[in-house]
């Protein structure tokens, strides 16, 4: 069964498409990465799909039906992300009661033992947390709500490193004893590439990329040499990268798709190949200009 | 883990609950708003007197009519106060669609202004009591038919009701439109300040007539109701469109 369903997505704001056009389906019961550069559209499509937004043109399909203003979709999903608000009346404890409430597969005692875990006090106001505490509460409460389709959008904004490894130790625990479709966004590919199954990565509004995680992990091939040897080995191929070394070297990353033959004489060509991590390919596909921050100062 | 089917009105009974629970400042600024109509009461509504060579009398009239103007006023900016983008957001932390957030701030809204209506009332006591309290012993106050004392609290519950429903309409179209934050006042004062020179006053008059002169309490139940009604439902169709958090 798919759990989300988007055809020709597109959303306009002011005048520029956050999304444009955009085409995926995400099936049940696996983690995907949200990955894309600030302002690529991750948060705009992560709230159409949790219905708070309307989309300008195209449909969209969480559980085979529309998620804008239904009660059955937002029954079952859950949206978290940085800047929640939660009423500034209630405690810590009181909300944590309010959502048992909502949610009917919600788990108190994970909730409760998390809650004394990242030693939460029962009396605290929301508002008088700092944002890696409200981070690790908003955390709390995704986890603990058991939606069918749980979406994390930065969940670990202003953690700390401990916390963080907390974090996605913990929604991998839960993730196997209750699978569940989880959609994470994060700038940090390299943090969570291990937890997730698959990618989805977006640029300018479109799907760039949409992969089981292992194939992202050889999708590139990093290779180095002389500028001239490596102009030639480069020429008819998919180039994603291109960094001068020093005077006469060149770094260029690749397309990961010619046999070992080929390779064999790349390297009697006196290339040095190396393979590229994953954060770094998506960071390479979406960059939106050629070259660097290097070019910016001449 | 299997799909939850919510119904409507199970989820409006969960967020009147937690409404109840998270606006809870509504209620506390009531009290506050009260109290400072009974101090401003003091001063009495109106004073006759009169006298002769040997005798002197000065008659005060106090009533909760100051009280009740300001439960009104309360009613207006708590309704307009609960549409902002923090209150919706709220809303929409947890499971709601946009009718169910109407449904739930107008059952809201009608507790507020039971409560407010009832309390605005029971104020004139408090006020008897202070009088006492404060050494103006001398006091006449006229008894009450308990039919009186109901058609009092209904209709001072119809008139906060009222206000809820104006004030939540008034909050609907803000959200809409930023263009109303400058709009409704302007079209309010242009309406009392110069249009009462224009037109005489006529439509204010028309409409102050209309709701605040109508004698017969089954008429006024009738009109107040309708009134609500139109403005709650016609909040809850334009805002049925809104985008959130």
């Amino acid at each position: 069964m798919n759990v989300i369903d988007c055809r020709g997505l597109t959303k306009v704001y002011g005048g520029t498409k956050a999304l444009n056009n955009l085409s995926f389906t995400i099936e049940e019961n696996k983690i995907t990465g949200l990955i894309g550069r600030n302002g690529a559209g991750k948060t705009t499509l992560l709230k159409i799909i949790a219905g708070f937004m309307r989309e300008t043109s195209g449909e969209v399909e969480v559980f085979s039906e529309k998620p804008f203003n239904n009660l059955f979709v937002s029954a079952n999903v859950i949206y978290i992300n940085d800047q929640m608000n939660f009423p500034t009346a209630l405690t810590l404890k009181e909300l944590l009661n309010v959502a048992a409430t909502f949610y009917e597969n919600w788990d108190h005692e994970l909730a409760m033992r998390l809650f004394d875990y990242f030693s939460f006090h029962p009396a605290q106001l929301y508002n008088d947390l700092s944002k890696g505490m409200k981070s690790t509460f908003n955390m709390i409460v995704g986890l603990s709500a058991r939606c069918r389709l749980t979406m994390f959008d930065e969940p670990t904004t202003g953690m700390d490193a401990a916390v963080r490894k907390d974090f996605y130790r913990a929604l991998l625990k839960d993730y196997l004893a209750y699978p569940r479709t989880i959609l994470l966004s994060s700038h940090h590919l390299n943090e969570i590439e291990d937890l997730l199954e698959d990618i989805l990565l977006l640029k300018d509004g479109k799907e760039f990329l949409h992969m089981p995680m292992a194939d992202l992990k050889g999708w590139a091939i990093g290779a180095q040499g002389l500028t001239a040897n490596v102009k030639e080995w480069i020429q008819d191929r998919e180039v994603i990268h291109l960094k001068t070394i020093g005077l006469d070297r060149m770094y260029a990353v690749v397309r990961n798709d010619f046999s070992e033959y080929e390779k064999q004489k790349a390297r009697e060509a006196g290339l040095t190949f190396s393979p590229v991590s994953s954060s770094d390919v998506c960071v390479y596909l979406t960059s939106k200009t050629k070259g660097g921050i290097d070019d910016v100062f001449i | 883990m299997s799909l939850s089917k919510p119904s409507t009105f199970n989820i409006v009974k969960k967020q009147y609950a937690y409404k109840l629970q998270a606006y809870i400042q509504v209620f506390m600024s009531l009290v506050f708003i009260q109290m400072l109509g009974i101090l401003f009461s003091f001063n009495g509504v109106g004073m006759s007197g009169g006298g002769s060579n040997t005798l002197g009398v000065n008659v005060h009239y106090y009533s909760a009519d100051i009280v009740i103007a300001f439960t009104i006023v309360w009613a207006i900016i708590s309704a307009i106060h609960i549409t902002t983008q923090a209150y919706r957001n709220d809303d929409f932390v947890f499971v709601t669609n946009r009718l169910s957030s109407n449904f739930s701030n107008i059952l809201f809204l009608l507790t507020a202004s039971i409560v407010g209506g009832i309390t605005a009332i029971m104020s004139t006591y408090v006020m008897k009591v202070l009088m006492y309290v404060l050494g103006r012993t001398e006091y006449l106050s006229s008894p009450i038919a308990a039919t009186e004392m109901i058609i009092g609290f209904g209709a001072t519950i119809l008139y906060v009701l009222l206000g809820t429903a104006i004030g939540y309409f008034i909050g609907t179209l803000v959200q809409l439109n930023k263009v109303f934050v400058v709009l409704v006042p302007g079209v309010l004062i242009g309406m009392i300040v110069l249009g009462a020179g224009s037109m005489n006053g006529e439509l204010l008059q028309a409409v102050f007539k209309f709701i605040f002169m109508e004698s017969s309490f089954a008429l006024f139940f009738i009109k107040n109701v309708i009134l609500v009604t139109l403005l709650f439902s016609s909040s809850a169709l334009l805002s049925n469109r809104l985008e959130v958090r």
